[in-house]
């Protein structure tokens, strides 16, 4: 196996690190071993640091309430993960466990941040698009465990604003709706007609009145 | 004034396909262009632009949050 620091430099977000830098990285890297089917970290638990593969396989999956789960990556030797919350500075998105006997390499959060220390905005833009990301984690989550009626119940709860209040009350086609919640015109149309049969909405012309925010949550 | 759909003329090709789908028959070719011509009779059912060919109907929904009970 190569060296610690050859190691850090085959990875892809540290390639362009001279000597210093590769050395800094290198002092502050945690190595960990983990065993078939044991957990690396849970998803919304703090984020350690940058988690980067050195052997073995390393899958990375969204769990449901119910116990279902959605792989979003099966990591292999070389590959990095986790690097979401390393630069948004929330939770993990995402539970990580090892599919092999594995052993991966942690670079702590500060260590990696460090490195545009000296760039606030370079650090703003990374920022940006790790909560972009976060959000498309999100969206494969709502894609994967919630079905329509909970996905449009999430939607109208998110977008349903008082009459005559400070924002502009959203006008939405079912086609439109059906975009927003990733599915046909015709099942939007019966989500609709589930959501008022359940009473947490009332459809009057082409007015979506949601009369039970309550309802509509405990829906999603 | 009840809601009717939103009709954009210059998309409207004429085909009359509104006019056959409309479960109320509020909708007519008017000069050879679909127009609401008993507006009071549509129910907003939105089928008319669930099967406009050219997207030239569309009934948008206003998403409100009401304090009302939902009995009430």
């Amino acid at each position: 196996m190569s060296s610690r620091a050859d190691f850090l430099r085959s990875l892809p977000y540290f390639a362009t690190l001279g000597a210093e830098e590769i050395k800094r990285m290198e002092k502050d890297l945690l190595e960990c071993s983990f065993g078939k089917g044991e957990l690396l970290f849970l998803e919304d638990e703090p984020c350690q640091g940058l988690y980067a593969v050195r052997s073995g396989q390393i899958r990375i999956f969204k769990s449901s309430s119910e116990g279902r789960e959605q792989v979003l990556l099966i990591a292999k030797p070389g590959d990095t993960f986790n690097d979401v919350p390393v630069f948004d500075g929330g939770p993990n998105p995402a539970s990580a466990s090892a599919l092999e006997p594995s052993t991966v390499c942690i670079v702590p959060k500060e260590t990696v941040l460090s490195l545009v220390a000296d760039c606030p905005s370079a650090l703003t833009i990374i920022r940006l698009f790790a909560a972009r990301l976060r959000h498309l984690t999100l969206l494969v989550e709502d894609l994967s465990f919630h079905h329509v009626v909970s996905r449009l119940a999430k939607t109208l709860l998110e977008l349903a604003v008082v009459e005559g209040g400070p924002s502009p009350v959203p006008r939405l086609t079912q086609d439109e709706m059906a975009a927003m919640v990733g599915t046909i015109r015709d099942v939007i149309s019966r989500a609709l007609r589930a959501l008022e049969k359940a009473g947490a909405i009332r459809i009057e012309g082409r007015r979506i009145l949601v009369v039970d925010p309550e309802k509509l949550r405990g829906m999603i | 004034m009840s809601a009717i759909p939103e009709i954009a003329l210059e998309k409207c090709t004429g085909c009359g396909d509104c006019v056959e789908k409309c479960p109320t028959k509020a909708v007519e070719l008017v000069r050879d262009k679909a127009i609401m011509v008993r507006p009071e009779d549509c129910n907003y059912c939105t089928d008319c632009e669930a099967f406009c060919p050219s997207g030239a109907i569309k009934c948008p929904f206003e998403i409100i949050l009401t304090k009302l009970e939902p009995q009430s």
